[in-house]
């Protein structure tokens, strides 16, 4: 058979092919060799991803500074009339203790299929207070002055389905089953107070795949490069460091889903590309470096005395030197189900956690909105914000120091 | 037998390779839905007796004023001081501060197309003031035509890799052909 003799030769051509293409795939190809043959291939330890738990209990809620684990569900909640400070006393215990219980691998009360969950998979399960809740609870001198809808930006094409909400839960997990299984349970928990307002469900590399490594969103560039250095500079960009007891520990969050148009983006070469980002696509390095982290120079210019990174692109706009005022990014990257002639509904599910919005997030959003070439791709179609209130200790719940 | 069922493959082979090429050698079609420059004042490669006090570009598409830089750098690549581009539909103007002496000049450009494709580009103008004092002695590259590049390098475009590529195709075609003359003989 000379069909099955031809194969090999041109299947090779084809890797060739894809490797000259891209770097991108050419290290690909290399990793997938890697596993498929070779007798020590490497391998995650799954059985490790599992059974890793992150701590539920804590001064400070997980799921911020938590390394990004590889799937995400964000569900906000409209509480439903009656819902008071009470009632969310009662709907803020069951929930801790659903979570309580699940990140360390064990089955909520009255679990109906406590098999899911034994496998924490590094759960983590964070709770989000929207303007609303304050009101219901009848506390709204409590409420961080930054949480409340953000101002219309001029690029928004905001949807109420993916915006907005009272409550929400932010569940991680490296295991999409265990997420899938937390969300049923917390959701069961809260249907005799509130109301499911939307549910956005994203993914990253799989646990293990790129350990370390900032995520790539679905335009393939490296996203949450600039975010503050762990450490000291990330407590004081995102931790409200004192306070009543309600706000010391807290942070805010602003979740936007961003939809990027890949037909259109699909359109322009890498270089365009890369001018529109003010990286490489590759590296994540500025244009005027050579690898991820390297400082930018935006003053650098080339011989025509054009700078090297333009003004318009992403990386100028949105850059920010002080770390006190950086945000903290947590992407996920959301796939929908594309259209009959193939259209993607693909985008990010944008978070990011800063100790207030209006002093870190909205200087950086109104640049962006006024000036990034990026904005020519993607558009938000969905915009929450949120104040994620301090942690609790063992036994105690989630709100405990706003509505005990 | 080997040498029956070799001669399809080698012909689907060259099929491929044709395919490939109309691939590389057609036009990307959006980019004739680019801006470019239409008309520049001063023009390209203009040897001007009196220095200019503005630069304006006019350009295919309605610029956005958010997205158009104007740069004017002297033979040495030092940035000339201009105003901020003032925009009025296809049209982006830069005043220049102060007189310019004698001497070669670079204009650069970027600016985006109605689809958000960024593009750049530079040419060069001198100015040749009979009146002016003497003029500090320039060694400057040759006042050379428009250069516009979107994403891609400038200059010559796909034709020379076409018939590289046009080339192959004709050399692989006789081997092919060689090759079934001695099959059958």
């Amino acid at each position: 058979m000379t069909t099955t003799s031809d194969r090999p030769v041109s299947r090779r051509g084809l890797l060739t092919g894809s490797a000259l293409a891209t770097g991108g795939a050419l290290t690909g190809a290399a990793t997938l060799r890697l596993t498929a043959d070779g007798p020590g291939a490497v391998q995650v330890p799954v059985a490790q991803v599992g059974g890793a738990v992150e701590p539920f209990h804590g001064a400070r809620q997980a799921g911020v500074a938590t390394e990004p684990q590889a799937h995400a569900t964000f569900v906000a909640f409209t509480l439903k009339p009656g819902t008071d400070r009470a009632a969310l006393g009662r709907l803020l215990r069951l929930l801790s203790d659903d979570a309580a219980r699940l990140t360390r691998g064990r089955p909520a009360l009255a679990d109906t299929e406590p098999e899911l969950g034994l496998l924490p998979a590094r759960l983590t399960v964070t709770f989000g207070f929207g303007p609303g809740l304050y009101a219901a609870a009848g506390l709204g001198d409590r409420r961080p002055p930054s949480v409340a809808e953000l101002p219309a930006f001029r690029i928004d094409r905001l949807q109420p389905r993916w915006s907005g909400g009272d409550l929400l839960l932010q569940i991680c997990a490296d295991d999409p089953l265990t997420v899938a299984h937390a969300q049923r349970v917390v959701i069961k928990d809260s249907r005799p107070f509130a109301a499911v307002r939307w549910v956005q469900q994203g993914f990253r590399r799989a646990a293990g795949a790129e350990p370390g490594r900032t995520q790539r969103n679905l335009f393939g560039q490296l996203d949450g490069t600039a975010n503050p250095t762990p450490g000291a500079p990330t407590d004081a960009a995102v931790w409200v460091p004192d306070g009543p007891a309600w706000l010391r520990d807290s942070t805010t969050l602003v979740v936007r889903r961003i939809s990027m148009n890949l037909e259109t983006w699909d359109l322009l070469g890498r270089t365009d590309r890369e001018l529109a980002v003010g990286r490489r696509l590759d590296t994540g390095a500025p244009l005027t470096g050579t690898a991820e982290h390297d400082e930018p120079d935006f003053a650098a210019t080339g011989p025509d005395g054009l700078t090297v990174i333009p003004d318009f692109s992403h990386l100028t706009r949105a850059h920010v030197t002080d770390d006190r005022q950086k945000i903290l990014r947590r992407p996920y990257n959301y796939d929908g189900t594309p259209t009959a002639d193939g259209h993607a509904d693909s985008g990010l599910i944008f978070t990011s956690y800063q100790a207030d919005v209006t002093r870190q997030f909205l200087p950086i959003q109104r640049r962006l909105a006024e000036r990034d070439l990026l904005n020519e791709w993607t558009t938000p179609i969905g915009s929450a914000v949120f104040a994620i209130p301090p942690g609790c200790p063992e036994g105690g719940w989630i709100g405990q120091q706003l509505l005990g | 037998m080997s040498t029956r069922p070799r001669r399809p493959h080698a012909a689907a082979r060259i099929a491929a390779l044709l395919v490939a090429v109309a691939v590389l050698v057609a036009p990307a079609s959006p980019a004739a839905a680019h801006n470019t420059l239409r008309a520049s004042e001063p023009a390209a490669a203009a040897r001007l007796t009196a220095p200019p006090t503005r630069i304006s570009l006019t350009f295919l598409q309605k610029l956005d004023p958010a997205f158009t830089t104007i740069v004017l750098s002297d033979a040495e690549q030092r940035k000339v001081p201009t105003g901020a581009p003032v925009v009025a539909d296809a049209t982006g103007t830069v005043t220049i501060d102060r007189p310019l002496a004698n001497g070669a000049y670079t204009v650069a450009y970027r600016v985006v197309s109605a689809d958000g494709h960024p593009v750049q580009g530079s040419y060069a103008f001198t100015v040749d003031d009979p009146s002016a004092s003497p003029a500090p002695a320039v060694s400057t590259p040759d006042a050379a035509g428009p250069a516009t590049s979107s994403g891609r390098s400038a200059g010559a475009g796909p034709w020379p890799l076409a018939a590289g590529v046009l080339l192959v195709i004709v050399v692989a075609g006789g081997v092919v052909l060689l090759r079934r003359r001695r099959g059958t003989a």
